[in-house]
This record gives C-alpha cells, structure tokens and sequence, in this order.
C-alpha cells in the first residue's frame, strides 16, 4: 500500500513538475482564466463606449417628408442640428395607405441616399399639438440605424413636451396624469432579502455554468498530454515497463490532472469575483452570505464533478494515439458538458422534481445553485451526492478498464 | 557469485494481433548471465518478444515466466522491478533534466534518490555523460539520449537489461561506447538482451544469437554454433540461410473495430492501374 501511494505520488509530482515547466501551459490554465473576467468587465464597456462615440461622430443624412400645408415643427430644428442630422424638407408621397409604407423609399435608404427618412402628417385631435410619424431605415446598415436611434429619441423628447404642453393647458402636472399610483420609499428598500442572499442569487445564475464548463475544458489539455501525449512521444512504453501498476498510472495522473483543473477554477472565481467586486458599478453584485455547509457543500460537488470529468477525459485520451486524434475526440466532448449546464440554469428550483438532482451535470450545477442560495434540502443533498459519487466511480472504473489496453504501448509516430 | 540457470522462460507464445500471427509458437529460455542478440528483419517480430519478455503485451497463447533464485516461477508483469528496459524511442521528457529522467523511474522502483544518484553518476561517468546530468534532455542528440535511457534502465540495478536496437542512429564512437558497456554488462554476469538488425553488432556484443523471422524463431546459438549449422563462413550468410522465404514487412498491428475497417474501405482510394500491356 506504501509503495502504491508512493509511486501514484511520483506520477503526479512529475507530471505537476512537467506541467510548470511549461510557460503555455501556464498561461493558458493559470494566467488566462485569472484575468480572463477582469479583462472582459474592463474591456467589454471601454469597447463599446469606443464604439457608440465613433457612431455619434458621423454626419447623418435625414430626409423630412411633410404633407402638403405642413411647415416643419420647430421643436424639431434645433435637435436635429445638434445631433449631426443634416436634414432636407420634401414633400410627403399623398397616396400612401400608412405612414409605414416604404414604396421607392426603400431603395433609396438601401443605398444610403438619405441614411433615413422621417414621415409626418399633422393630425386634429384634442391635444394641443398632434402627428402621425414614421421613420423609415434600413436595420442592416449601422448608419442607418443610428440615425432612426437618434431621430426617434428627439421624436420622443417632442411627444413629451407636447403631452407636458396639454397637461399644463388642464392645470395638470405629468406626475398626476401619468403616474397617479405611485410607490412610496425606495423600492430596494422593502426587498426583504438581504444584499448577501440578493447575490447569491445572481452568483448562482452563472456561477454552477462556468464551473461546469471550466473544470471540463481546463482538464482537457492535460488529460492529452498526459495521456495521448505520452504514448505520441514515446514516453509511455518506458514507463509502463516500470513496477508501476496501471491503475496506480491513472491514479497518479488524475491527481495532476485534477490539481490543474482545479487550480484554473479557482484562478477564475478569483478573477470573477474581483471584478464583481471591484470593477462592476456599485449595487450591481454584492458577496454573498454563505452558511459553512453552503461552503462544503459548494465545494464537494466540485470535487465529486471533478473526478467524473477528468476520469473521463483521461480515459478518452488514453484510447488516442496522438494528442490530435485525443483533441478531435475531446473537443466536441464539452459540448456534451456545456448545454446541461446551460440548461441547468434555467430549471425552477421551486418545486422542482427529484430526478434533476440525479441526471449527471445537472446535478452538480443544481446542487452549486442550491448551495449559493443557501438552500439546504437533505433529500436533494442525498440525491446529488450519491448520483456523483456513482458516476464518479463509473468514470473511475472505465478510466482504469482504458488505462489497461494492451495497445497502451503502441503510437502513430 | 554469478548465478546461473534459466531467468526467463518462453514457453511455446504465439501472439495475435486480430487477423495478424506476429509471433508464432516461440520457446526460448533465457539463462542467467546469457547476453542475447535478438536478430531479424524489420516486421520480424523482435519487438513483439521484447514487450512480451517485460510484460507489456499478453501472449494469446503459452506463457512468459520469471524464475527466481529460489526457482519460483512468476508472471512477468509481477517482477519488473527486475527488468531494465530501453525501448527504441528512449521515452525522455524533454522538459525534465537527464537526471530527473532516471530519478522518476527510479522512484517509480521503490530506489531512494541518493543511492540512484550515486549509481547513475558512476554509469554517466562511464558513458560520458557526466555533465549532461542536469541538462533538460530536450536539447539531446540521440546519442545523449541513448545514453540516458540506458542509466535510466540499469539505475535500479535489474537482473536483466531488454535492449531495442539501442546503437540505432548514434554515431561509431557513441555505438561502441553503449557496446563496450553491454558488453561489460554481461562479464558481471547480468543478462541481456539485445535487439538489433546488425548482424555485426551483435556478434561483436553477444555469445549467444537467436534469430526471429516471419514470428517464428529461426535459430538459437552461438555465432559459431549458427554458422557451423548452415555451413557458412560468416553470420550473415548463416542469417540469409536461415531466413531465405518470403519476408514481410509488419509491426504488430492493432486490432481496428468493424466501424474503423468500414470507414477505412470507404475512404481509403483504390490504386489507379500503373500502365503497362493490360491497359493497352
């Protein structure tokens, strides 16, 4: 038993040392996720605030179309002018049956001559000012949707002077007329939840996914090169000729495989929750209050989820006799982990039937949403923590069945 | 004192791989001290008894056993820590030092790293490769590999040392530096054998010669022996007499599932015909 423990350890203290020594691999499992979130919560609003102000630079093209009597509502003028719509005045096509209907129109904005166009029709009604309006664009051109973004917000702004200008003429205020129920207080401040459940209830939205999804694709890389990797070098027929037993091999390898995997995970909650905590505005996300079983419960699921996965993954790799036979076998497996997951996050936890917490994925990424939302039910926790441990165990035992193929020794190369 | 009798025994192994006969019926027994030239063409079947003399491969049929000095008998698979193995590809990882190469297999034999330090660096210094030892072996020539896979196989000191053409692709001094040691090996009295498709190599390094051809053993003897019996003046005229029918050019094959053969059929393409009178 000594000695078995103590080779499995020198399995994985050489693979761990053969891992370090490889600055890609680094990157890609340690550095990549730490900064993966961080970088995105920095980048992502810096992208697009780049993006809307390089729109907001360009000089529009607008086209007024009045009926015949109407005069252009001044309201009108000055927005335009200060949102860079250079506009012409024609005059409003008679026969049309609704203010929608593009007729040659529509040819003309495809080619961007003008980039839209603004229909109005002076209507008689009881307000002090009323139109019909319609703005035509082309949704598939970025200029001219921003133009109909920008023309329908002055067009809003005018409705609600005009609406203002009526109440006023009833000796009315807008909040009267328009809002005659009104809460009183703040509204987070009759939310009963505290701000640490409030957040485990967000956290718990994606939280289960990425797990999921990481733990499986973080282990893919070295499950390959600890396994398909090794017999593509030639590296794995001297070691089989070792005292080294089999199942002592994939042990050995599994704990690297998993220390890896499991380090990446971590690296990227770290990231997760720095930029939940610090780069996201303020109120969006809290901490969240967890109870110790929470904890515990969080992390056995991970642990029990892990030692499926990587059991697997090794075990398909293995039966690879190249690191690019073992990559076309195990890069549409995490699909296979990816859509329970997702689905996982949309399952009502109210109610919910018991045989979620027994279909493999979904029971771990359920148990991590319970455990974030501070649910404790002992049936579920039953029901999870066997399913895993039966699947844990299941992948085990394929994993060393592949582990014991006599072509082991055998390689492409 | 060199002990002597039979170490491993062969007993009538033929080895299958699906439709393929890699090895058929070969009884062999390998006696303590014996330094064993394994010799045969490419495909011939020398690698399969190799992987099957450390257990690496099953027989389909027969037996391969250990004996001890007591005279028990043990599979194989169960004694390798009695067993130094180089295969031909030496199996180093680049990115580990030659030393941290040879101290894993040893760990991996149950050998604390101080006394496998001391063995490997007075078998470097015997090779050459004194230096080299806390060198990543990813920038090392063949030879420098060679080198360091023999250390690595014999650091656990084994009773028997399995060589696959271990002078394949070093240069005169490097080949004779790794035969001077086999050599040394075996008049300490450790077996060895050593697989090669260089007649001369092994009759320079060993004293007994066992031919293997199309999965059956041809021969077993001393060069003289093998000469004398075919009634030639050197051993590679003996190897050409014993081994004159057709020969063939296969390495164990693995066994392809019924979906692997289909889609093989299927999108392997046919020869276009070659020219000649009968497409004219």
């Amino acid at each position: 038993m000594r000695d078995s423990l103590s080779r499995i350890w020198s399995v994985s203290s050489k693979e761990l040392l053969d891992i370090i020594r490889d600055w890609r691999t680094l990157v890609a499992l340690v550095l990549v996720p730490l900064l993966i979130f961080p970088l995105f919560f920095i980048a992502l609003p810096l992208f697009l605030q780049g993006e809307m102000a390089e729109l907001d630079q360009y000089e529009l093209n607008l086209e007024v179309q009045l009926s015949t009597g109407d005069t252009m509502p001044d309201s009108l003028i000055q927005p335009f002018e200060n949102s860079n719509l250079n506009y012409s005045v024609t005059v409003l096509d008679s026969g049309l049956e609704n203010l929608s209907v593009n007729g040659g129109d529509g040819e003309r904005i495809r080619n961007g001559q003008p980039h839209v166009i603004l229909r109005l029709r002076e209507t008689m009604t009881n307000s002090s000012e009323s139109w019909d309006y319609a703005i035509l664009y082309d949704a598939t051109s970025e200029l001219s949707s921003e133009g109909y973004y920008r023309v329908r917000s002055i067009i809003q702004m005018w409705e609600s002077e005009i609406i203002n200008e009526t109440l006023a003429e009833s000796n009315l205020t807008r909040s009267e007329a328009l809002d005659p129920i009104h809460w009183d207080g703040d509204v987070g401040e009759a939310n009963v939840a505290t701000s640490g459940q409030s957040a485990g209830l967000a956290l718990s939205m994606f939280i289960p996914m990425i797990v999921a999804i990481w733990t499986a694709s973080s282990a893919i890389q070295p499950s390959v090169d600890l396994t398909a990797g090794e017999r593509e070098r030639g590296t794995m027929e001297s070691l089989l000729c070792t005292p080294t037993r089999r199942v002592e091999l994939l042990y050995g390898k599994w704990v690297a495989v998993g220390v890896v995997a499991a380090t990446s995970v971590l690296f990227q909650m770290v990231g997760l929750l720095f930029a939940v905590a610090f780069l996201m505005p303020p109120d969006t996300f809290g901490i969240p209050s967890l109870t110790a079983w929470s904890v515990v419960s969080l992390l056995l699921s991970v642990i029990l989820f892990a030692i499926f996965v990587v059991a697997i993954e090794l075990a398909l790799a293995v039966r690879a006799h190249s690191v690019k036979e073992a990559g076309t076998v195990l890069g549409p497996f995490v699909i296979a982990f990816i859509i329970p997951a997702m689905f996982a996050q949309f399952v009502n936890l109210e109610g919910i039937e018991w045989w979620w917490f027994v279909a493999p994925i979904f029971n771990v990424c359920l148990a991590m949403r319970e455990a974030l939302l501070d649910i404790t039910d002992i049936t579920h926790i039953a029901l999870w923590l066997t399913s895993s441990l039966l699947y844990a165990v299941l992948a085990v035992t394929w994993a060393a069945k592949q582990f014991k193929r006599e072509d082991l020794v055998e390689s492409l190369s | 004192m060199v002990m002597t009798g039979t170490l491993l025994s062969v007993r009538d192994v033929s080895k299958n791989f699906g439709d393929v006969e890699a090895l058929k019926s070969v009884t062999l027994d390998l006696n303590r001290g014996d330094v064993v030239g394994l010799v045969g063409g490419n495909g011939a079947g020398k690698t399969t008894l190799l992987r099957l003399l450390c257990g690496l491969y099953k027989p389909s049929v027969g037996g391969v056993v250990f004996i001890d000095e007591g005279g028990d008998e043990h599979p194989v698979h169960q004694v390798r820590s009695n067993l130094g193995v180089v295969p031909e590809s030496t199996g180093l990882y680049a990115r580990l030092t030659a030393w941290e190469n040879i101290r894993y297999h040893s760990r991996l034999n149950n050998i604390p790293d101080k006394q496998a330090w001391n063995r490997t660096v007075r078998l470097a210094r015997a090779l050459e490769i004194e230096d080299e030892l806390q060198r990543p072996t990813r920038g090392f020539s063949r030879g420098m590999r060679q080198k360091t896979a023999l250390i690595r196989a014999l650091a656990h000191d084994p009773e028997v040392l399995l060589l696959d053409e271990p002078t394949g692709g070093l240069d005169v001094t490097s080949a004779r530096r790794v035969r001077e040691l086999v050599r040394k090996l075996g008049e300490e009295g450790r077996t060895v054998i050593y697989s090669t498709h260089q007649l001369n190599e092994a009759e320079q390094v060993c004293d007994r010669i066992v031919i293997i051809h199309n999965g059956t053993l041809r021969a077993d003897g001393s060069p003289d022996e093998l000469m004398n019996n075919t009634n030639t003046k050197s051993l590679e005229d003996a190897f050409v007499s014993l081994t004159q029918d057709d020969s063939r050019e296969v390495d164990a094959p693995e066994p392809e599932s019924k979906f692997q053969q289909l889609w093989s059929k299927l999108t392997t393409r046919k020869q276009p015909p070659t020219g000649g009178e009968d497409n004219a």
